[in-house]
């Protein structure tokens, strides 16, 4: 015989415990932006584009592994440096076009709904203000960025590490190679993460800016690559500068010291390292100014 | 439960948009309790309410909210909840993880901000369909989500800017039970904001009554209240003598279609009836205690100004 349960009800509670501030809000308006990002705590189609995305960067960096192992093993060791095959200096270039459409795929996600939605309303309300909500937001898609841009690199490193005849000689050759590729993955990442959430900054509609981006990034690769082929000289290399997706990739080339396949084609190779640098930040810095300045000023 | 300790205090506040005056040379104070702000569109009740939670910077005067200054202090924000009149709910999420979030972003912790989730969604009675995702509630159930929301961090004060907005009768009965609750078993005080007279009537401690942007009436419920109270007679003739004789007594009359509308329900007031009906014999077939809606008070009181 079992005996009878009896139910509580101790009523409304008071909060007496600590409140953290201005600090916890920040970290909950993060966790949330990455919790978004990646469809954590929605639906199951809010899972398939960015899982798909980073599953794709993830598989070009193992089939790079495995195509420069199985070289080794059938040509002999070193046979992926003399065949000149990808590694990380090329994996940006060629995965750029990826991390710049899941951009403005999943950007858009960490903005546009809460003002479509107007739930803005309700974390200005907090202790909040609207630069405190902008910048835990682009630091959100920034770490979910990075990671991105740095898991597959990882993978690539293990994959040519371990698949090398001599793994050890590998490593003592090649170690440069993980601060390069984290650096380079930091300025891709914060390239693509500011230019999405501005985007994003002017439009409720998620679809719009994702279009607009994916439009803006198709777009200028043809026409500036032909426009600057047709014209030439030093005007041509400086058109070959508004190739967007190619701005952090030059970057990516300056880190490594070697031109990737992807810009050894483009004219604003030939211009010197600094105004490569000093582009990717006008490109960087001035789109988070700009994303800054809208919500600095934001109130319901 | 009500202390009389002093939350809110308006000087003088102006709020201009271009030529347009939102709000214009208002003062008021907001004791802990219940207290409702009524105002038509563009009274100026919504303007208010942005300068008390520090989103809007006064043209002129000065606000403040328990203690400080509304338009400096952003962490004063961790201590007052909004429940704002528009949508204002994601979709995609569940209320369970909604209010969770918003007990973070109000800073706390988050083993505390769940439990408080939990909690809160129960007092609201949405405790069974916390983990749904929220597109799929009715209009109801989103009102108390947002309720919920206001309400999760354990605000000393919460602004609630129209709460029965597109309910219908019973959730409407429901969502006014629950702002008394909030008051008078949870302890928090509120600030409503309506158009609707019935609502702040039956729920609050005290109005503040706004009219194109300048303060018209504020005080105790209780005392306009009484104000409305009257008693209605209707006798079968000799009703012009009937209000002679009344006026005669220092009664103020109003005669209406079917009968007289006395101002005052005070016992005097029925023994004056008593007197004047016996003086000129007239038979009485009526007489019941009625109130005038405060609607018809306001409108009186700005037509006279």
């Amino acid at each position: 015989m079992t005996s009878p349960g009896t139910v509580f009800d101790i009523g409304y509670q008071r909060y007496t415990d600590r409140r953290e501030g201005r600090g916890r809000s920040r970290r909950a308006i993060f966790k949330d932006g990455v919790r978004g990002a990646l469809g954590l705590g929605r639906g199951a189609r809010a899972k398939i584009l960015p899982w798909f995305f980073i599953g794709v960067l993830t598989a070009i960096a193992l089939v790079m592994a495995i195509v420069a192992g199985a070289a080794d093993r059938l040509v002999g060791p070193g046979a992926a440096e003399r065949m000149n095959l990808p590694s990380h200096s090329d994996f940006y270039g060629i995965a750029s076009i990826i991390m710049f459409v899941f951009a403005a795929v999943v950007g858009p996600e960490l903005l546009c709904p809460d003002r479509r939605n107007g739930v803005i309303n309700l974390y200005l309300v907090r202790p909040l203000t609207g630069s405190d909500y902008v910048v835990s937001r682009w630091a959100a898609f920034f770490a979910v960025m990075l990671a991105a841009a740095w898991f597959p690199q990882f993978i690539l490193f293990l994959g040519l590490s371990g698949g090398d005849m001599a793994p050890l000689q590998y490593l003592q050759k090649h170690w440069l190679d993980v601060p390069r590729f984290l650096v380079a993955g930091t300025a891709m990442a914060a390239y693509a993460v500011t230019l999405a959430l501005l985007a994003a900054s002017f439009t409720t509609r998620r679809a719009y800016a994702s279009v607009f981006l994916v439009g803006l990034f198709v777009i200028t690769a043809p026409f500036t690559v032909g426009a600057a082929q047709e014209i030439g000289g030093k005007a041509g290399q400086w058109i070959s500068m508004f190739n967007l997706t190619n701005i952090p990739v030059h970057v990516n080339d300056v880190i490594f010291g070697e031109v990737s396949e992807i810009t050894e084609e483009a004219p604003a190779r030939e211009l010197g390292s600094a105004i490569l640098v000093a582009w990717y930040f006008v490109w960087t810095l001035v789109p988070a100014g700009i994303l800054w300045s809208r919500y600095r000023r934001l109130s319901p | 439960m009500t202390t009389g300790q002093t939350l809110l205090v308006v000087e003088r506040l102006t709020k201009q948009y271009g030529d347009v005056v939102a709000l214009n040379d208002v003062s008021f104070q907001i004791t802990d309790g219940i207290t409702g702000i009524l105002g038509e569109n563009g009274a100026g009740k919504s303007t208010a309410i942005k300068i008390l939670l520090g989103l809007l910077q006064p043209t002129s005067g000065k606000a403040t909210v328990l203690g400080q200054n509304a338009s400096e202090s952003v962490a004063a924000r961790a201590r007052v909840g909004y429940m704002p009149e528009h949508d204002c709910l994601p979709t995609l999420v569940s209320a369970a993880e909604f209010l969770t979030h918003m007990a973070e972003a109000s800073g706390l912790p988050p083993a505390m901000a769940r439990t408080r989730a939990a909690d809160t969604l129960r007092h609201v009675g949405l405790f069974e369909e916390r983990y749904r995702a929220i597109g799929g509630y009715s209009t109801g159930m989103k009102q108390r989500v947002k309720l919920g929301q206001a309400l999760v961090h354990d605000p000393a004060f919460v602004f609630l800017d129209e709460p029965t907005a597109g309910l219908d009768p019973a959730g409407r009965e429901e969502m006014l039970a629950l702002i008394r609750k909030t008051h008078r078993e949870f302890g928090i005080s509120v600030l409503f904001s309506s158009h609707l007279m019935a609502d702040i009537e039956r729920t609050c401690d005290r109005i503040i009554v706004l009219q194109g942007g300048r303060l018209v009436q504020s005080g105790e419920v209780e005392h306009f209240t009484k104000e409305t109270e009257t008693v209605f007679i209707e006798v079968d003739y000799n009703r012009e003598a009937l209000v002679t004789a009344l006026e005669r007594r220092g009664v103020v009359v109003t005669v209406e279609h079917t009968g007289l509308t006395i101002e005052g329900a005070e016992e005097s007031v029925y023994d004056h009836v008593r007197d004047a009906l016996v003086e000129v014999q007239a038979p009485l077939r009526r007489m019941a205690p009625r109130r005038r809606a405060l609607t018809e008070l306001f409108e009186r009181d700005s037509e006279a100004a």
